[in-house]
């Protein structure tokens, strides 16, 4: 079987680091697939006049494959660029609801930018 | 045939015409309908033979819309027509007899959206099954699902456990 070319819409895959939990992507997305629970953790002040601050933990990114119609919203709406399409096609497994470390697995697969030159013209009407 | 020219012409044949999206567009009273469309079709400059589709808008206090789209395969060009019903009679004259290819885009218009085709040949339900009550599209319809599924999006950042008071964006009011 040939492979997908590198920019189809396999499998999204989720770089931790890089959420916030700023919950955009669960509520912008059309059916509801994605579930986001963090809490927050205080970071000690940084330097002598620094104020002490917070940031939030992942507890739980899960997407139900069942249900996501791969519209792509959720990777279109992540301001910190954390999640990416993956051409990947062999995710169903087990099951199609995909826990963070499912989700994470699938960065190694994630194609590299394409650079800006060589995207063919822009569609036109 | 650009855009603007379609448009130009397109007012010369119904009364008015714009371009909107890329498409020449005219808005036709609901007793022109079919002729409106059967006169875009034949005449000679816009051409427009082929029937790309027809779909209803609900525009609730509005009515409804109905649009179709038509392309001419000699010109290149895109027409729409848009016409409208009032809520209280959602009643508008069938084009099966424009394009024979519209029945079918009538039939689901008429299920999806409670719009009734008159002088459609057969307007029975095409994807709804058998016995279905409502009409999906309707913005006043209630999606059962939606309405017993929490949305995960009520949870905010930093937190497990969802924030009753936040409601899901673009949804309608829920009923107390």
């Amino acid at each position: 079987m040939t492979a997908p070319p590198p920019r189809s819409r396999g499998v999204i895959a989720l770089i931790e680091e890089n959420c916030t939990a700023c919950m955009l992507c669960v509520r912008e997305c059309p059916d509801w697939c994605i579930t986001v629970e963090s809490h927050t953790e205080p970071l000690p002040p940084v330097g002598p006049r620094g104020r002490p601050r917070s940031r939030n933990v992942l507890d739980r990114f899960d997407i139900d494959f069942g249900l996501c119609l791969y519209c792509g919203i959720c990777v279109e709406v992540c301001p910190f660029d954390a999640l990416f399409w993956s051409p990947e096609a062999d995710y169903a497994g087990a099951s199609l609801l995909h826990d963070r470390e499912a989700l994470r697995g699938w960065t190694a697969s994630v194609p590299p930018p394409e650079p800006e030159g060589e995207r063919g013209p822009a569609p036109g009407r | 045939m650009t855009p603007e020219d379609a448009a130009a012409r397109l007012a010369e044949v119904v009364g008015s015409g714009a371009v909107l999206g890329g498409a020449a567009t005219a808005d036709v009273a609901r007793e022109q309908w079919p002729a409106a469309v059967a006169a875009v079709r034949d005449d000679e400059a816009l051409a427009a033979d082929l029937f790309d589709g027809l779909l209803g808008v609900d525009l609730e206090a509005d009515g409804v819309e109905v649009v179709v789209r038509l392309w001419s395969t000699s010109g290149r060009h895109a027409v729409v027509l848009r016409t409208r019903c009032p809520a209280d009679d959602p009643r508008v004259p069938s084009l099966a007899d424009v394009f024979a290819g519209a029945a079918w885009s009538e039939r689901e218009t008429a299920e999806m959206l409670g719009v009734a085709f008159d002088g459609h040949p057969g307007l029975t339900p095409l994807l709804l099954p058998t016995g279905f009550a409502g009409h999906p599209l309707r913005k006043a319809f209630v999606l059962a699902r939606r309405q017993e599924t929490a949305w995960p999006g009520a949870v905010e950042p930093g937190h497990s456990t969802p924030d009753p008071r936040r409601q899901p964006l673009g949804a309608p009011r829920r009923r107390r």
